[in-house]
C-alpha cells in the first residue's frame, strides 16, 4: 500500500510536476537503474532537494529509498513529520550520536537500512547552506559507508532548485534547474578521510559537466 | 464595417499542407542521411539533431493549431509560460520580487482566457496597459526600493516578450469576426507559423551559403546581409505559393509575407542581443539542436502581433 502511494507521489506527481511546472531537467538518470542499492550524497540548499531526488528513482525502487533528516527539524511538528514518514519516506535521526546504550544512535539507524536493502538519500553538509557554497562534509557519510563496503555510493549535483524555493520563504516560483546524476564512487580505500575527500569532489566534479541530456 | 470573408475548403488545403510539411521533412531527412554515408562532419551531425526537433515540434504544433482554440489557447500558453520561464532564469530579479513573478505568471493564464474568448478590447489592453502600471505599482508595495527601477522595466517587458506577442496566435484562432464564415484562423496560424519557421531556415541557408557582409557583428556574426535579404525574398515568394491557406488576394499576400519575414528577423536580433548580455549561447537546452523555447519561438514573439494586425486591417476594416 505505502508502495503505490510512493509511487504515485514521486515517479507519477511530482515527477511530472518538477518537470513540467517547475522546470526542473533530469541528468544521467539511468545511472541510479544499475544499481539496486544505493548511498545517495547530493548538496543541500533548498527544502525541495529530497522530493527532486526521489522523483529522480526508477518506480520499481522508490518505497525502498529513505532521505534522512535531522528528527529536531523536521519532527517538531506532528503534522510535519506524519507527511515527511508517509509521504516523503524520510527516516528522522537525531543529529548527535547516543552516549550510552540504548538511546538511538544516527549511524546504527541508518546502517540498519543498509543491511535491510534498503537505499539513503544523504546530505554530507548536515543543513542547507549558502547556494554555490560547499560547506565542509560532516563525517556520518563516511562512518555508514566503511561499514557497507558493498553499497554504491552516488553523488547528485542539484543546480538552481534553492531559486525555485529559498531558505526562508515558503512560495515556490518556476526556474529552470537541474538535477545531474553521477556514476558511483570508486574508493581508493574505506579510510574515514578518503570517503569524506572523494565524495566532496565527486559532487563538485558534477557542477562542471557540460549539458548533454 | 465587417467586409465579408471569403470562405475557403480549408479541408482540402489543410491535407495539402500537411502533405507540403512531412515532404520537405522527408526530403531533408533522405539527404541528410544520403549526406552522412558520404561525407560525414559535425555540420551534417548537428543538422540531423535539428531535424529530429523539426520532427516533434512539427507534429506537436500541427495537432495543437488543427484540434480545436481550447487545445490551441492551452498549448500556446504553455509555450508562453515556458519561455518566461526561460527569461526569469536568467534574469536574476530580486529576492523581493517572488510574489511579483507569481502575478507575472498568472498573467498567462488571464491574457490566454480572453484570446479564448475572443474579447479583443481586453486582450489588447490587458497587458500594454493594465500589467504595465499595476506590476510597477506591486513592486512599490513590496517597499523593497532598491534597484526597483530593474524590476519595473524588466518585469512588463518581459510579459511582452513572451506572453504578449505568442498569445495574437491564439487571437487568430478565435477571434470571432475572422472566424465567422469558416476556420479562417487556423489557415492563418498555419500560414504565419510555416513562414515564420521558414524564414529562419532560409535566412539560415542563405547565409551559410552566401554569407559575407555582417548586419551586426557585435551581436550575432551569424547574421548577414545575404541571409536577410535572401531569406526576405524567398520567404515573400514561398508565402506567394502558401497563400490557398489565407483568405488573402495576391498584394495582400506579399505585404504580409514580405511583414512576416521582417519581423522574424527583429525578433530573432532582440533574443540574440538579450543572448549576449547573458552571456549565453542559447536560453536553455529543451529542444536538442536548437537550445531552450525562447531560441525557437524567437521570431514568433515579434512577428506574430504585426501579421495579426495586418490581417485585421486587411479583412475586417
Amino acid at each position: 500500500m505505502k508502495k503505490i502511494l510512493l509511487i504515485l507521489v514521486h515517479s507519477v506527481l511530482w515527477r511530472n510536476i518538477f518537470k513540467l511546472v517547475i522546470g526542473l531537467r533530469f541528468y544521467n538518470r539511468k545511472s541510479l537503474r544499475k544499481s539496486k542499492q544505493y548511498i545517495l550524497i547530493s548538496n543541500h540548499n533548498s527544502h525541495l532537494d529530497s522530493m527532486a531526488i526521489m522523483s529522480a528513482i526508477p518506480a520499481n525502487n522508490v518505497h525502498t529509498v529513505h532521505p534522512i533528516a535531522a528528527e529536531d527539524f523536521f519532527g517538531d511538528r506532528s503534522i510535519k513529520e506524519f507527511l515527511m514518514v508517509h509521504f516523503v519516506n524520510a527516516i528522522l535521526i537525531p543529529r548527535r550520536r547516543a552516549k550510552k546504550s540504548g538511546d538511538a544512535d544516527p549511524i546504527d539507524m541508518m546502517s540498519d537500512l543498509l543491511k535491510m536493502g534498503h537505499s539513503i538519500i544523504l546530505y554530507p553538509e548536515g543543513t542547507r547552506g549558502e547556494p554555490g557554497i560547499m560547506q565542509e562534509f560532516k563525517k556520518g557519510l563516511a562512518l555508514v559507508a566503511s561499514r557497507h563496503p558493498e553499497v554504491d555510493v552516488i553523488p547528485i549535483f542539484i543546480d538552481g532548485l534553492h531559486r525555485t524555493m529559498p531558505k526562508g520563504f515558503s512560495l515556490i516560483l518556476p526556474y529552470n534547474c537541474k538535477l545531474i546524476v553521477g556514476e558511483p564512487i570508486e574508493f581508493k580505500s574505506h579510510d574515514i578521510d578518503d570517503i569524506l575527500k572523494a565524495s566532496e569532489k565527486a559532487i563538485r566534479d558534477l557542477e562542471t559537466i557540460p549539458d548533454n541530456g | 464595417m465587417n467586409k465579408l470573408i471569403p470562405s475557403l475548403n480549408l479541408e482540402a488545403n489543410l491535407q495539402m499542407v500537411v502533405a507540403v510539411i512531412f515532404g520537405v521533412l522527408l526530403c531533408s531527412s533522405l539527404l541528410f542521411a544520403f549526406w552522412k554515408k558520404i561525407k560525414p562532419s559535425d555540420l551534417i551531425d548537428e543538422m540531423v539533431v535539428r531535424l529530429k526537433s523539426w520532427w516533434v515540434m512539427c507534429l506537436i504544433f500541427l495537432f495543437a493549431s488543427l484540434a480545436g482554440p481550447l487545445v490551441t489557447c492551452v498549448g500556446l500558453g504553455l509555450l508562453s509560460f515556458f519561455a518566461l520561464r526561460e527569461l526569469y532564469t536568467h534574469l536574476l530579479l530580486r529576492e523581493s520580487d517572488r510574489p511579483i513573478l507569481l502575478v507575472c505568471y498568472l498573467c498567462i493564464p488571464v491574457q490566454y482566457y480572453f484570446a479564448y474568448k475572443g474579447w479583443y478590447g481586453l486582450f489588447m489592453s490587458f497587458l500594454p496597459v493594465f500589467m504595465f502600471i499595476s506590476i510597477p505599482f506591486m513592486l512599490v508595495m513590496t517597499g523593497d526600493t532598491k534597484d526597483i527601477v530593474r524590476s519595473m522595466g524588466l518585469m512588463p517587458s518581459s510579459l511582452m516578450l513572451g506572453v504578449f506577442g505568442i498569445s495574437h496566435m491564439a487571437m487568430l484562432v478565435c477571434h470571432p469576426e475572422l472566424n465567422a464564415n469558416g476556420d479562417v484562423g487556423k489557415g492563418l496560424l498555419l500560414f504565419l507559423i510555416f513562414l515564420t519557421q521558414i524564414n529562419d531556415v532560409m535566412q539560415f541557408t542563405f547565409g551559410k551559403l552566401f554569407g559575407r557582409h555582417k548586419i551586426m557583428p557585435a551581436v550575432s556574426p551569424n547574421k548577414t546581409w545575404e541571409g536577410f535579404i535572401g531569406g526576405l525574398v524567398s520567404t515573400t515568394i514561398i508565402g506567394y505559393f502558401m497563400g490557398f491557406l489565407t483568405p488573402l488576394n495576391t498584394w495582400q499576400l506579399i505585404v504580409v509575407s514580405f511583414t512576416v519575414a521582417l519581423f522574424g528577423f527583429i525578433g530573432d536580433a532582440i533574443v540574440s542581443a538579450i543572448k549576449r548580455d547573458f552571456g549565453v549561447k542559447d536560453m536553455g537546452d529543451a529542444i536538442p539542436g536548437h537550445g531552450g523555447y525562447l531560441d525557437r519561438i524567437d521570431s514568433l514573439t515579434t512577428s506574430a502581433s504585426p501579421f495579426f494586425h495586418l490581417i485585421y486591417l486587411m479583412l475586417l476594416i
